[in-house]
């Protein structure tokens, strides 16, 4: 990544460090953050699955679940916070909160932390430091699942009810109701954020294309990291636990799996963590031995845009039949979506993509390098097209309906209530006349930083420059097609 | 510290039960304070209309708030009082007031055609 610019303007290494302001620092050391948004995020939570489960079966648009989660916070998730704040989602997650209370003991305090003498060979990192034992059984999560395929088939599997989510209250309880029952069982059995980092269908998906966000978490001065042999970031001390992502704070390269908890700014005694502003996507050229390209992030890259085109083809596109289908009008046309949409995802659109890949290696001339290695790192240029293809599915979805949040925020359970007066708020539509332009003009600037990115990669992946340009036409090509795709989609 | 603990414990429970807790406690005062009854409306086949009688007493106002829980949109009328509430859509509510000068028992029906079942979707008002 060396002087390597962004379009040819832009300095990938050029960071900005916003923990440099005090303001910023203190609040990051403060164990009240991100606590307090946390617990202000369960209340919002309790008010969605109450609502949830008031609602019922009703119609969905008047109820404050279904807006919150599908209108606001999917908009705010694929808009926002991933693109810019990384996996701020996380930090501020309550889902997690009540299995971290039961492990740790304290939901303020760390007092697990104990400074006793351990034997150097009990604890790999250091001597000197002990976390204390957690409560619950504490098992390590099983080594052929620490990868990203849970969290790829839950996400799917939680796909296939997409019809019921949007429009039936019940199902949003169900399904939010779930993943926090589910966070707090694999907390009881498993260590630390386990269910975060290999099974929360949400987490997934963030972590992929959080590697194209515009901030990290990165440890500041990497010689301050290496003269501090107690690496308190990752074992904790009695200001901050032990990262509950089981990740290194003091060496982690991307932000794939940083949950952004902020304990490890709290438990550095050095203050030598920080939070940066970056050139977008820089992660993407990251492949270390500890984060490596891999199958399981390729197969999430497709499954996002796989979904994507499903969604976009059900529930903005004029084809009444495939809505329908998701909708489970008929046993047969919902069985019929299910398996296409299954198909599609795993099979489909890796399989186009394993031959675009294929074609990649043929063209290059280049006899080394695997096709499998070829796919794997090809298909990190799929995060910024995917995430620009969210991004208009998601100005689909806030444009229209974006005004029914001023009506269920003061109504959130459709009794009648009208708390902040905004209850006869009618339905408007904003901009929708704008709409298909938006999502196009979005559609082509993730496909320049896609293209920008392939080739990077391409010049990495392949030993000689013309090597790279020829093994990168085919993938070029691939990503032109499904921006083309995609501004049919949105313009046509 | 331990000052901070019990806080946080505080604002947790605050969040969950005294949420819940507050939610329901509002609306029990609210629908008691303000409202003669609560109408739910849903197709026959879900349900109808709940409760399907109505008591009242004759020459004081009624306040029905009305819920569409459903996913069609109903309306609602008592002919007989000259009573609409015009159309309610899906998940709206709405509020009705007016005061019985006769005794009886008056039929409130949906004004909207809503679904096979219709003409089924019918409840008294029981003016005493």
């Amino acid at each position: 990544m060396e002087s390597e610019k962004l379009f040819g303007l832009f300095d990938l290494n050029w960071r900005f460090e916003l923990t440099k302001f005090k303001l910023v620092r203190g609040i990051f050391k403060s164990r009240w953050f991100p606590l307090l948004v946390l617990i202000f995020n369960l209340f919002v939570f309790v008010i969605i699955l109450l609502a949830g489960f008031i609602g019922g079966y009703s119609a969905g648009n008047y109820n404050f679940g279904i807006m919150i989660v599908w209108i606001l916070w999917w908009v705010l998730l694929m808009l926002i916070l991933v693109p810019f704040f990384s996996r701020m989602w996380c930090m501020v997650c309550p889902f997690p909160l009540f299995s971290d209370w039961f492990q740790r003991r304290k939901l303020f305090e760390v007092k697990s932390v104990r400074n006793i003498k351990i034997p150097a060979e009990e604890n790999k990192i250091s001597n000197g430091v002990n976390i204390g034992k957690p409560r619950g059984l504490n098992l390590k999560w099983p080594k052929q699942l620490k990868n990203m395929w849970m969290m790829n088939i839950g996400f799917l599997v939680t796909t296939f009810f997409s019809g019921f989510f949007t429009v039936r209250p019940y199902a949003t309880f169900v399904l939010l109701g779930s993943i926090i029952l589910l966070a707090f069982i694999f907390g009881l059995i498993f260590e630390k954020r386990s269910f975060c980092l290999y099974v929360c269908p949400v987490s997934g998906f963030q972590g992929l294309y959080s590697q194209f966000a515009m901030s990290e978490i990165r440890r500041k001065d990497p010689e301050v990291c290496k003269r501090h042999p107690l690496k308190t970031c990752f074992v904790g001390n009695e200001k901050g636990h032990g990262c509950p992502w089981l990740l290194t704070p003091f060496d982690f390269q991307k932000n794939t799996y940083c949950g952004m908890c902020l304990e490890c700014f709290k438990s550095c005694p050095y203050d030598n963590m920080g939070l940066f502003l970056r050139p977008p996507g820089t992660d993407l050229l990251i492949d270390s031995k500890r984060e490596p390209k891999s199958l399981d992030e390729a197969w999430k890259a497709f499954i996002m845009l796989g979904i994507a085109i499903v969604f976009y083809l059900s529930f903005q596109g004029p084809w009444g039949f495939i809505k329908d289908m998701v909708r489970a009008q008929t046993v047969k046309g919902y069985l019929i979506y299910i398996l296409f949409h299954t198909v599609f995802n795993l099979l489909i659109i890796p399989g186009i993509f394993w031959i675009f890949s294929y074609l990649s290696k043929l063209f290059s001339g280049n006899q080394e390098v695997s096709v499998k290695r070829v796919l794997t790192n090809f298909a990190y240029t799929l995060v910024p097209l995917g995430l620009g293809v969210w991004i208009g599915f998601s100005l689909g979805i806030i444009l229209p309906n974006g005004s029914y949040i001023l009506h269920i925020i003061s109504d959130p359970f459709a009794w009648g209530w009208n708390l902040f007066g905004t209850a006869n708020f009618p339905w408007t539509p904003v901009f929708t006349g704008l709409l298909g332009y938006l999502q196009g003009i979005t559609m082509v600037i993730f496909y320049l930083f896609s293209l920008d990115y392939g080739y990077k990669i391409s010049t990495r992946l392949y030993p000689d420059l013309s090597q790279a340009r020829r093994g990168f036409m085919p993938i070029c090509i691939f990503l032109t097609g499904i921006t083309v795709l995609f501004l049919w989609l949105f313009l046509g | 510290m331990r000052r901070n603990e019990f806080l946080a414990i505080v604002f947790v429970l605050l969040a969950t039960v005294g949420t819940i807790f507050s939610v329901f406690a509002i609306e029990k005062f609210r629908i008691k304070k303000f409202y003669t009854v609560e109408l739910i409306a849903r197709v026959p086949e879900h349900g109808n209309w709940y409760p399907r009688k109505i008591k009242v007493a004759q020459g004081k106002e009624v306040k029905l708030l009305i819920r569409n829980i459903d996913t069609v949109t109903h309306g609602f009328a008592i002919p007989d009082l000259q009573v609409s509430a015009g159309e309610i859509k899906a998940g709206e509510v709405k509020v009705v007031r007016f005061t019985p000068q006769k005794k009886g028992i008056f039929p409130f029906m949906c004004t909207v055609w809503c679904s096979d079942y219709h003409m089924e979707m019918r409840g008294e008002l029981i003016v005493e």
